[in-house]
């Protein structure tokens, strides 16, 4: 217990934040084809009975050491072409629609007469294209941290591919270039940035896709797929394909349960990466002891035969030892404790000032 | 959003915690150290699943099953900036001196942690042992053993055996008297040691009526995590190379753990396999003290209270020919509707007289400016009748 307290004021205090990044690879093989049980059932990969989306994990998910990646799942809205009940067949519908529904009121919100936004291609709410056959990719926590860092998210996959030839036709490189000065901020879930197939003049028609940074979702249009010329959307391919296989994006989409589609895309997905940020926000407290201040000891060995123990003679100047930096609430209650590294000899012929931060 | 909010009382909310004890052991054999005896976990792109070598720990678990070339690594950085932020594994001067302002300050993943033991031979420098002087003296009231200088040994001095644990095997302090250290010879035990006195010293208790057996061997820094090992009689006479080099001893407490990350390597390639310190294993096991803060909270459903359901099927919509209001020029009436009689009956005509009956499935917990901040589901709906009270206890570990 301190018996003298000193007051900090304004100058005494500064606040400082730190920005701490991670770069989060994400190969294909992560998610595909590395951790496969038997010929199908791959044990990263966990999917619900709902059916509303598939889990991805770095390890086999029954295994206390794997750690949750990300999500995928799709979605349309009701006047999608998708939504047709000719002459695609249907199945998990309400399922997407509600999807798209969802991420769309978290993501873009409501319009003034409380009807909810579709996704935009170019972020001007206003008028444009809209993007309405979605994949969602949502990534965990644990890796996009407090928020994605702009104009580091590149992610690879392939558009095409056979059901009996390869796996990997017609690749495509998507990412935010040059969000970090060009991002939007007119979501209600955050800061957000577009992606684009290349660095080179991006425009309203060249986005594929939208990237919410603190959210960690992107939003990728199935309509990347339906251009490539080799347009099966199945997940197995080669000698293990099946007639399911060879069905193309439209009839996945529309005609398979969520979890089709994701493995669909997620047999094409090549590569994922992109850098997170976590905010430190630090607190300095100059902790100041003038020349005639804290000279003087309360602790019990500070005196010895009622004479101070490290004065050798009556004449000489008090001193003392700072071990320990006690910072106290209005209420003098002790919340926080510094130590020196080894004890700071206070004489009044000395100043000292002690430069306490306070992570969190 | 529920039609009926309590407030929680002064009386219906206990902050408590609870102490758990989680037992640890490490087993130490020819300069492998193993922890909680798990064998080493071969993944699809690393040797090692959590990506740390057996007897570590990988905090958090990142770059589980992951290799540099192959999946790519997830690693730390930093932008250099006036701030002057890096990370410790960097040095002051190479931090000034390598990188430019606005270029990166890589760090590496996992963070890992392990046992880790230093041996200090007679009037050897000892930094770290030294650091410790004032904590050893601290723990003098339980023990005479502890004092850094005495009659019963000089610690800035003799010949010493530390072994440090990292505080995430133990939590806030290891348990007084859960220490048993383990010391094998070919197989055999030829020494252990327990703090069977819950003081901190480490007594010989076996082999039973082994010389020096009673004898206090070390002293454990319960709060700091150190066990200090000091005890230098023979316990084992087989010559082994204990030191690393080719000078050979016999057993004692002074070599237990020798391996545990100490930069004594294995015994693979040496020629003498009499002497080989394969030969010698060792055990330590101990539980650590971990507190789990926990918010408990009394809600209550009182007599009287909690009868009504917003749910649709509370209604009896069979019983109402239609529940559309009365809508006219002049009118607007909203029709009666009645509540489902639930309640269970012999026969089916008559049925049973009526009681408002609720089932509750779920308890809410909001803040003051009422958002939901957590949702308690019970097992199974528990029935609620107007005369019947219930107290839900609500615990939560934070």
């Amino acid at each position: 217990m301190a018996i003298t307290y000193k007051t900090f004021n304004n100058a005494d205090l500064a606040v400082t934040r730190t920005l701490l990044h991670e770069v989060i690879p994400i190969t294909g093989s992560i998610v595909s084809g590395t951790y496969v049980e038997g010929t199908t059932n791959e044990t990263n990969i966990k999917n619900y009975s709902h059916g509303m989306f598939q889990s991805i994990y770095d390890y086999p998910y029954l295994s206390s050491s794997a750690n949750h990646i990300m999500d995928i799942t799709v979605g349309y809205p009701a006047d999608s072409a998708m939504s047709n009940s000719s002459p695609l067949a249907q199945q998990m519908q309400p399922k997407k629609i509600n999807i798209y529904n969802q991420m769309s009121q978290l993501l873009v919100g409501f319009d003034h007469t409380g009807a909810i936004r579709p996704f935009d291609k170019d972020g001007d709410l206003t008028g444009g294209n809209k993007i309405k056959e979605a994949f969602f990719i949502t990534f965990a926590r644990l890796l996009v941290k407090d928020e994605i860092q702009k104009n580091t998210f590149r992610m690879s996959f392939a558009t095409g591919g056979t059901a009996g030839n390869s796996r990997f036709l017609n690749s495509m490189t998507v990412g935010d270039y040059g969000a970090d000065s060009s991002y939007k901020v007119n979501s209600p879930a955050g800061e957000y940035g577009i992606l684009y197939t290349s660095s080179v003049t991006p425009n309203e028609e060249s986005g594929v896709g939208l990237l919410y940074y603190q959210a960690g979702v992107a939003v990728l249009t199935a309509s990347v797929f339906t251009s490539s010329a080799a347009n099966d959307f199945g997940s197995s391919f080669g000698s293990s394909a099946t007639s399911a296989d060879t069905r193309n994006i439209n009839t996945v989409l529309s005609g398979t349960a969520i979890s089709a589609s994701a493995d669909g895309f997620r047999t094409r997905l090549i590569n994922v990466e992109f850098n997170n940020t976590t905010e430190l926000n630090s607190t300095i407290y100059f902790c100041r002891a003038n020349h005639n201040e804290f000279n003087y000891s309360s602790n019990p060995t500070y005196l010895t035969g009622s004479k101070i123990r490290v004065k050798e003679v009556s004449k000489d100047q008090p001193l003392a030892y700072i071990t320990t930096v006690g910072l106290y609430s209005a209420d003098k209650e002790l919340l926080a404790v510094a130590k020196v590294s080894e004890p700071l000899k206070k004489t009044p012929q000395n100043e000292l000032t002690l430069r306490v931060r306070l992570d969190y | 959003m529920p039609n009926c909010l309590y407030k929680f009382e002064t009386d219906d909310v206990f902050h408590n915690r609870i102490k758990t004890h989680p037992e640890c052991e490490f087993y130490i054999y020819d300069s492998v150290v193993y922890y909680k005896n798990r064998s080493l976990q071969s993944g699809s792109f690393t040797p090692s699943v959590p990506n740390v070598k057996p007897g570590f720990v990988n905090l958090y678990e990142l770059n589980v099953d992951r290799l540099s070339g192959d999946t790519g690594l997830i690693y730390p950085y930093l932008t250099k900036t006036s701030n002057v932020e890096s990370f410790k594994t960097v040095s002051i001067s190479h931090f000034h001196t390598q990188f430019d302002y606005g270029t990166k300050v890589t760090g590496t993943y996992p963070l890992t942690a392990s046992i880790d033991r230093e041996y200090f031979a007679a009037s050897a420098t000892r930094k770290h042992v030294d650091a410790l002087k004032n904590v050893f003296d601290y723990y003098l009231p339980m023990s005479k053993h502890y004092k850094f200088s005495s009659s019963l040994g000089e610690k800035s001095s003799q010949a010493l055996n530390l072994i440090s644990v990292p505080s995430i095997f133990y939590g806030s302090s290891i348990k007084k008297g859960s220490v048993d250290l383990r010391y094998y010879v070919t197989g055999t035990l030829v020494g252990q040691l327990k703090d069977e006195n819950r003081n901190g010293e480490l007594i010989q208790v076996a082999p039973y009526g082994s010389t020096n057996s009673g004898s206090v061997a070390g002293t454990v820094l319960y709060n700091e995590g150190f066990l200090c090992l000091t005890g230098a009689w023979e316990i084992n006479d087989r010559q082994l190379k204990y030191t690393g080099g080719d000078s050979v001893d016999s057993g004692r407490w002074l070599y237990f753990g020798v391996g545990a990350n100490d930069g004594i390597t294995g015994s693979s390639g040496e020629t003498a396999s009499t002497q080989t310190r394969a030969s010698a294993s060792f055990s330590m096991a101990f539980s650590g003290t971990h507190y789990v803060p926990v918010l408990t909270m009394m809600a209550h459903a009182q007599k009287g209270k909690l009868n009504h359901s917003n749910n649709p099927t509370y209604i009896d919509y069979e019983s109402s020919a239609s529940f559309l209001p009365l809508t006219g020029t002049y009118v607007y009436l909203e029709r009666d509707r009645t509540i489902k009689n639930i309640v269970s009956a012999s026969y089916t005509e008559p049925t049973a007289s009526f009681k408002k009956i609720t089932y509750i499935s779920k308890i809410g917990i909001y803040d003051e400016y009422r958002n939901l901040i957590g949702v308690a589901t019970v097992a199974t709906p528990v029935k609620k009748e107007e005369e019947i009270d219930y107290t839900f206890k609500l615990k939560l570990d934070i």
